[in-house]
């Protein structure tokens, strides 16, 4: 049974999808050239008349621009984003190539931001005037105004250039037969840069929920009723993770911003990075798809963000207010 | 009383930053763009105080100008950013109803948006110059503002003076201005404070990306752009500094944003 | 059983309460009755050993023997958790609004002696029959119940405990006329029938004079007058006390 508000939510995410598809159409309609032949890719002088003809049709390209939305969307749902302008190849197997990286980092960055976050968080929030309090607050400050990518040239300087230690880019071995070792190698630096530049101000965003929800009126009843510190630890920081969550949904699309910029100097291999490269070469179907494709990512993000904020806060399962 | 001096600290940091770029012209050592290929990436110098980069220009002279341009093209995205997010705010807040629903629920799809993806795809196709650049800014960095502005419109609606001002037959204008609008502006001052810094990250990351602002002008983004290859070469120079300004600028924002964002908590620790 | 002697408690050079004395029996009901902002709150604070950090408090709270005044964190957390059980004012938010209230009584009463879950489940769930609530709230959300509601759940887990003292801090002031001699009808049945002891704070001379057998007047951060309800209601003898028995009638 899905409950009223989780349908609310996907019927929003289904909305976010539209815009970016919107988005995606404009740089096709806005593009030089013939729409033709940036599905085709390649050489569009090689193109000929009957598959120009084919592309035509299946994209209704001599019809309205409602229509031409349409028949796009229609081969986009079905997994047809065209074919690279300058790599001559389908664009969805560049993406799919690709795909892992950039799940890959994402997922061990927010792991470790979360884990990182919610124990300095609570270690902080709970501990009120603290030199953990008051260092969190600063340590927050600090780190969420480095430059990410700076930060990564550093990194880059310190750790492959100097100390030689670290691959400077890239995403695998030349021959990408590294294995796992080779892969963490690679993961460390943009993870790491990842990592620095965010953990802190959700660890701050958490420690403030914390304070709030310590200062609740429940937990003076709890505290004078004598249930141990432990057990009020537990329902404060389950309390305060319910706008941490909400905290954390909003950031994920600058988060994800960031990520494309810290992919790109590192060479990792990811979506983020074939965006921007999508950008620089104008490689117009790559630039389309890559962005469908960091659309859907966000939206399911952001779903499953919700879906543990449903698990956590029974007011939203039991239909109450917030 | 520690914390009002922090604050201080932090503000007058920033104005000797704003002051430096603004003045560049008269305070850098040499031209920006003089090239010198007898002293291509020279180490920090006596002559050249922060060094040369990969064509033999004075990074010291490249980092007050660069910042010129960096923080006018933050700044005015910022005002752009800060018009539309007053107009469009404050038509939802102080209509409501169904108007203001559809306006938020908008705004919320857009916020899930990385704004970062919107630039790219008008740069990959406009690829303005730096005021191009400013507008691309300016139009996607005014969610964060228009729903403060509605939360405090909202709010405002509701207090006595202004209900009261209805009943009088204040004129609609006058009300928005004179009390909603001006009641306002505390909470539109930190956010845009964050904006500012928001817009900052914005430009060095796109130009850092080689399509923010075009090359041939010197940015802080433009100069780290070309400091991710020259630090293989071991020149750190060229990326250090331009990174700390970035990283002062932003700090010093924060800080002072921080200060004001919670008044109460000032007055305590004074 | 409590002997408080010469309590005075500061606040921010504030005086909340000045040299005040006055004891609780064993198996009496004691009525501490006041003004809001006469000290009643911060009292009962001092007795959990719960004040505000920067509270400065002297004098002495007697109890088996000892000053509790002088107790460890440690000890008052134990105090609090083996002898003494506290209901507040505002039973809505008295429970965390994201736990199922069984796992919130079980932590407020058989967790506090020990029991297992069985153990609670059983004892429980007869004494929620008892109060006339019905077994299903320990399915619910606190938000899913009504205050008076939950005020029973609260006083459901003092009847598991059977604490040596029941502090009752305004206890009914958050529900209306028909839950509130409901619940009186409760805390003097608990007293009756299984002889706990109970210091009631109240404002409301009404529930004084149908609960307490005991009573303290306070008034600025000062005991005007104790003694039994019967000696203070017919022969009251300070000012302030014969003008709240007047403005009663």
């Amino acid at each position: 049974m899905i409950s009223k508000w989780v349908g609310k939510r996907m019927v929003m995410g289904i909305v976010v999808l539209f815009i970016v598809s919107f988005l995606s159409f404009f740089i096709m309609q806005a593009a030089p050239g013939d729409p033709a032949t940036a599905f085709y890719g390649g050489n569009a002088q090689t193109l000929t008349a009957a598959e120009k003809e084919r592309i035509t049709r299946a994209y209704a390209l001599d019809r309205p621009v409602a229509e031409q939305y349409l028949a796009w969307l229609g081969e986009t749902v079905k997994g047809n984003l065209g074919t690279s302008s300058k790599e001559g190849r389908p664009v969805s197997e560049i993406i799919m190539e690709r795909l892992p990286n950039t799940l890959l980092l994402f997922s061990v960055t927010m792991f470790f931001i979360v884990i990182g976050s919610i124990w300095l968080g609570t270690v902080a929030g709970m501990r009120a005037g603290s030199i953990w309090d008051k260092g969190l607050s600063t340590f927050s400050i600090a780190t969420s105004s480095i430059p990410a990518f700076w930060l990564g040239i550093l990194f880059i300087y310190f750790f492959a250039v100097t100390l030689g230690v670290l691959p400077s880019s890239g995403s695998s071995d030349v021959d990408g037969n590294g294995g796992v070792v080779d892969k963490v190698r690679h993961l460390i630096m943009p993870a790491s840069v990842l990592i620095v530049t965010h953990v802190g101000i959700y660890a701050r965003f958490l420690q403030e929920s914390i304070k709030i929800e310590n200062s609740q009126y429940y937990v003076k009843v709890a505290r004078a009723n004598g249930v141990t510190e432990r057990s009020i630890r537990k329902g404060i920081v389950r309390n305060a993770s319910i706008p941490y969550l909400n905290y954390i949904a909003i950031t994920i699309p600058s988060f994800f911003g960031g990520s494309i910029i810290v992919e790109s100097l590192f060479a990792w291999a990811g979506i983020g990075q074939l965006t921007v490269k999508a950008v620089a070469t104008k490689d117009f179907p790559l630039l389309m798809g890559s962005i469908m494709v960091t659309g859907v990512l966000v939206v399911v993000t952001l779903f499953i963000v919700d879906l543990i904020m449903y698990a956590i806060d029974p007011k939203l399962r039991k239909g109450g207010v917030r | 009383m520690k914390s009002r001096k922090t604050l201080w600290f932090w503000c007058c940091l920033l104005g000797l930053i704003v002051f430096l770029t603004v003045f560049s012209s008269l305070l850098a050592p040499f031209s920006p763009n003089k090239m010198n290929m007898e002293e291509v990436y020279s180490a920090p110098s006596s002559e050249h105080w922060l060094g040369t980069d990969h064509l033999g220009r004075d990074v010291l002279s490249r980092l007050l100008e660069g910042g010129k341009v960096t923080l006018a093209v933050a700044s005015s995205s910022v005002i752009l950013s800060l018009v539309i997010g007053v107009v469009y705010g404050g038509i939802s807040g102080y209509f409501g109803g169904v108007i203001d629903t559809v306006m938020m629920r908008l705004l919320e799809a857009l916020i899930t948006i990385p704004s970062l993806i919107i630039i790219l795809v008008f740069q990959a196709i406009i690829q303005g110059g730096m005021w191009g650049m400013a507008l691309l800014i300016g139009l996607t960095g005014w969610l964060v503002t228009a729903r403060i502005v509605r939360s405090e419109f909202i709010r405002l609606k509701e207090e006595e003076f202004v209900k009261m001002a209805n009943m009088f037959g204040t004129p609609v204008w006058k009300i928005l201005w004179g009390h909603l609008l001006r009641n306002s502006i505390p909470a539109i001052f930190v956010v845009t404070l964050f904006n500012f810094a928001g817009a900052i990250f914005m430009e060095v990351s796109l130009s850092f990306l080689g399509i923010g602002i075009p090359p041939a002008i010197p940015s802080w983004g433009n100069m780290l752009y070309y400091a991710q290859n020259d630090i293989l070469i071991g020149a750190w120079w060229i990326a250090l500094f331009p990174g700390i300004m970035i990283f002062l600028t932003i700090l010093a924002i924060n800080f002072i944003g921080e200060a004001w964002k919670n008044p109460e908590r000032r007055r305590v620790n004074d | 059983m409590i002997e408080v002697k010469d309590l005075s408690i500061e606040i921010k050079d504030q005086h909340i309460t000045k040299h005040i004395d006055f004891t609780i029996r064993r198996g009496k009901i004691t009525s501490l009755i006041g003004e809001s902002g006469s000290g009643k709150s911060m009292t009962v604070s001092a007795l959990l050993g719960l004040l505000p950090i920067d509270a400065k408090v002297s004098g002495y709270v007697m109890y088996e023997g000892r000053n509790i005044l002088d107790a460890s964190v440690q000890e008052m957390a134990s105090l609090r958790r083996q002898d003494i059980f506290t209901i507040f004012q505002d039973a809505s938010n008295s429970f965390n609004p994201s736990v199922k209230l069984g796992h919130q009584l079980y932590t407020f009463s058989g967790e506090r002696v020990g029991d297992t879950l069985d153990v609670f489940n059983e004892k429980m769930h007869v004494i929620l029959d008892q109060l006339g609530l019905a077994w299903e709230v320990v399915e619910q959300y606190p938000f899913q119940l009504s205050g008076g509601m939950l005020q029973r759940c609260m006083i459901a887990c003092a009847f598991y405990v059977e604490p040596a003292l029941l502090i009752a801090d305004e206890p009914t002031s958050a529900l209306d006329m028909v839950l509130q001699k409901e619940f009186i009808q409760l805390l003097i049945r608990l007293n009756e029938e299984r002889g706990t002891t109970i210091l009631l704070i109240t404002h409301d001379l009404d529930i004084v004079a149908e609960a307490a057998h005991e009573m303290a007047v306070m008034q600025q951060g000062t005991i005007v007058e104790m003694g039994t309800v019967e000696t203070v209601f017919s022969n009251p003898r300070d000012a302030y006390t014969k003008r709240l028995l007047e403005s009663r009638f």
